[in-house]
């Protein structure tokens, strides 16, 4: 009897697991349709509600397209998921449009340029976007991708905190960092919440305060450019200041990071204006935020308040089938529909397609952020970002500079910690 | 039963019958060996085109260097740039930190307990086994991301130690180099120890209680007994355990990944996660990741040996 259940349950889960076997493969959308097109991005709220309006749109003038698409999660899921597919030479097995984070692009065609398609003479309009944001996905002349969200940075402040510290959010709009410092004391002082939060290892703040005067980690000739960055000390010394008042804490990841401002616990924030979305996601914070820009650089005849934080572009790969139908499809939605832009600034999208700042929908009041009309201001800041060389390097450089920070608020020189991120750079780029 | 076919086959004449038995002795044998290659081939074909095929692949390619796609021939210039590597040698002082330490600290708790379990007059034996089993059990990911969150600087730990007054501000564990390393460590003994626990068990109940009975008469002490008797008996468990465990840490990846992401300024991170960075988040250059590994590989290797060599009690 024994037996016989044995043998049985070895029957069940050897057919169960043929069953399965069989059930994935059905599951991979066949591509070879000419008008179906798959795509891969994340944040299904934001990029994936975007994509689904577009489809939308382009359905409108052609019924038989259908758009598939599937979330990865977050941006290193699909980093990684790229690499291997990559890597390993069975380019098939990518979809015909990836989102890529705009610090990534040009690594990525660096590493595999058999990935990308050339869109340069296809019928998107390239001129109606920022070119700023274009030159993210442009390597050698040509066009590689489609920009796609506005990074313009932000400064989100509770307005309520403000207030009960004596300060409006006038106070806090185009100032210096020594005065953002000094309200921030008194800030914290008087209700005991610091105004930034920052995640601990990931030196975005620092990237924005050097974007925001027009500086970059690396040269136009593509070296890298830190330890003789004045630029950059300026930043690592404002910075060091805010984590040693307690005006700026660290968290662990992302989650801690926007809890920090969700509970409450953090009176502001400042990164990419994409951000919206989640501080509007504490429903029981409505009325009581309002946004401004950043503080600029003391002593550095190149600052600005503002800068840009993230941002991706859509790119056609070469796995693409049908890339007529991809290109006609971005040109018809992103590169020209009013319609899409306006109907997706709800949830907070802002994409850098210049036409759309005159839209009427973007001068409408956000009551969450006390009836400023968000959208247009975000647009007027996204048109005073500085240009920088980005380069293929960024997220090395980033963590070498995060690291040398880190050195010295543990007590190193600064100038041999920046020393040491210029020679650690220098090394990843030598092969 | 005596049949009659059998009456007349031991009548055959002597060499007639030493020839069939030869013959069918031979013929059984290659029969079983045939048959078991052909039971182990289907295995044997998968390990290496899953597991050997890869390595070679790995070898070839730490010989190469370039971004992505785009390798050329390099020699071993990957493992004469791996010595300039100021990170990578930050990554092995690391993981040579964690084996020091931790490895001798978890062996020995882990011998400890197993004795402790061993005891026949223990109650709730196997109540005790399962809570110290019941941490090998938990998946990597979730384990560090918890034990990160008990060590936050609003986390479990801080939280106590505040309230009870030991500390007057929270202290940030795993924002300094050497409390983020020894988070891990802490992270690793909690993990593994009850893995070790089995393999001890399994050792000690190999070894005859009477031996223990006899050396109780001659008024052995428990320590006495433990290092005279036990510890010895159990040197092929601890050959294996150790060999494992040194395997283990220097492969580590999911506690500095998800526990420290790094440690501050690269103070905690392993070089399997540098690999991993590498690979996946720089520039990548597979050639020079698979030439790290193979580092990895050969510290495994020598280390593995020098303990055989000195441990092995096996002629």
């Amino acid at each position: 009897m024994k037996k016989i259940l044995f043998t049985l349950a070895c029957i069940t889960i050897a057919a169960s697991s043929l069953l399965m076997a069989s059930g994935q493969k059905e599951a991979t959308v066949d591509t070879s349709k000419s008008d179906e097109l798959v795509v891969w991005l994340w944040d299904m709220g934001f990029n994936g509600a975007t994509m689904q309006k577009a489809a939308e749109i382009y359905k409108e003038d052609h019924p038989e397209f259908n758009l598939v698409i599937e979330d990865q999660g977050d941006w290193n899921t699909l980093q990684t998921k790229l690499t291997t597919i990559a890597s390993s030479g069975k380019l098939d097995s990518l979809p015909d449009i990836l989102l890529i984070q705009d610090n990534a692009f040009q690594k990525n065609y660096m590493s595999f340029p058999e990935v990308f398609t050339d869109l340069s003479n296809t019928n998107i309009d390239y001129t109606q976007f920022a070119s700023g944001k274009t030159g993210y996905s442009v390597i050698d002349g040509k066009n590689y991708g489609v920009p796609f969200d506005n990074g313009a940075v932000i400064f989100g402040y509770r307005t309520d905190i403000l207030a009960k510290a004596g300060y409006t959010i006038d106070d806090f709009t185009d100032i210096t960092w020594s005065q953002w410092l000094k309200q921030a004391r008194v800030v914290l002082e008087k209700t005991g919440k610091p105004l930034l939060s920052a995640q601990a290892g990931s030196s975005d703040i620092i990237n924005m305060m050097l974007q925001s005067a027009g500086a970059s980690l690396f040269n136009t000739d593509g070296s890298p450019n830190i330890v003789n960055n004045d630029v950059l000390y300026k930043v690592a010394e404002t910075y060091m200041q805010m984590l040693d008042d307690g005006t700026c804490i660290e968290a662990t990841d992302w989650s801690g990071y926007t809890n920090s401002f969700s509970s409450g616990a953090v009176a502001g924030t400042m990164t990419g204006c994409w951000i919206a979305a989640t501080i509007q996601g504490a429903t029981d914070q409505a009325g009581k935020w309002k946004i401004t820009n950043m503080p600029s650089l003391d002593g550095i005849p190149t600052a600005t308040n503002y800068s840009n934080n993230g941002g991706s572009s859509w790119a056609v790969t070469s796995a693409c089938k049908n890339v007529d139908l991809a290109a006609d499809f971005f040109a018809m939605t992103f590169g020209s529909s009013m319609e899409l832009y306006d109907a997706v600034a709800q949830n907070g999208v802002l994409g850098t397609y210049l036409p759309s700042a005159n839209s009427s929908v973007y001068s409408q009041p956000n009551e969450f952020f006390s009836g400023q009309p968000i959208m247009s201001i975000i647009t007027e800041f996204a048109g005073k970002v500085p240009a920088i060389e980005g380069g293929a390097y960024y997220y090395d450089a980033r963590d070498a500079v995060c690291t040398a920070i880190t050195q010295i608020q543990s007590g190193a020189v600064a100038k041999e910690a920046f020393q040491d991120a210029q020679d650690t750079v220098n090394f990843m780029m030598g092969n | 039963m005596y049949s009659l076919r059998s009456w007349r086959n031991n009548k055959l004449s002597h060499k007639k019958q030493k020839q069939m038995q030869i013959k069918s002795k031979l013929t059984v044998e290659n029969k079983l060996s045939i048959t078991g290659w052909f039971f182990i081939l289907p295995a044997t074909l998968l390990i290496f085109a899953m597991s050997f095929y890869p390595m070679f692949k790995a070898l070839y390619m730490s010989f190469r260097t370039g971004i992505g796609v785009n390798m050329e021939w390099a020699g071993l210039y990957n493992f004469t740039r791996m010595l300039k590597d100021k990170i990578f040698m930050q990554s092995v002082r690391n993981n040579f930190f964690y084996l020091i330490i931790q490895v001798p600290i978890m062996l020995v708790l882990a011998i400890t307990l197993a004795s402790i379990l061993n005891n026949p007059k223990l109650k709730y034996k196997g109540l005790f086994r399962i809570l110290l089993f019941l941490p090998c059990a938990t998946p990597l990911v979730a384990y560090s991301v918890i034990f990160r969150s008990l060590f936050a600087i609003d986390g479990y730990f801080n939280t106590i130690l505040l309230n009870f007054g030991i500390l007057s501000k929270a202290y940030n564990f795993l924002g300094h180099p050497t409390s983020a390393k020894i988070v891990i460590i802490i992270a690793l003994i909690w993990r593994w120890t009850g893995y070790n626990i089995v393999f001890y068990l399994a050792g000690l109940q190999n070894i005859d209680p009477s031996i223990y009975e006899a050396v109780k008469l001659e008024g052995a002490s428990k320590f006495q007994t433990f290092f005279s008797i036990t510890a010895p008996l159990l040197k092929p468990m601890i050959l294996l355990t150790s060999i494992m465990s040194i395997n283990g840490t220097l492969q580590l990846f999911d506690e500095s990944v998800n526990l420290t992401a790094g440690g501050p300024a690269n103070a905690s991170i392993t070089m399997s996660h540098y690999i991993y960075n590498l690979s996946f988040k720089y520039v990548p250059n597979f050639g020079y990741a698979a030439a790290l590994s193979y580092v990895i590989l050969l510290l495994v290797a020598f280390l593995a040996l020098i303990q055989m060599k000195v441990v092995d009690v096996r002629d």
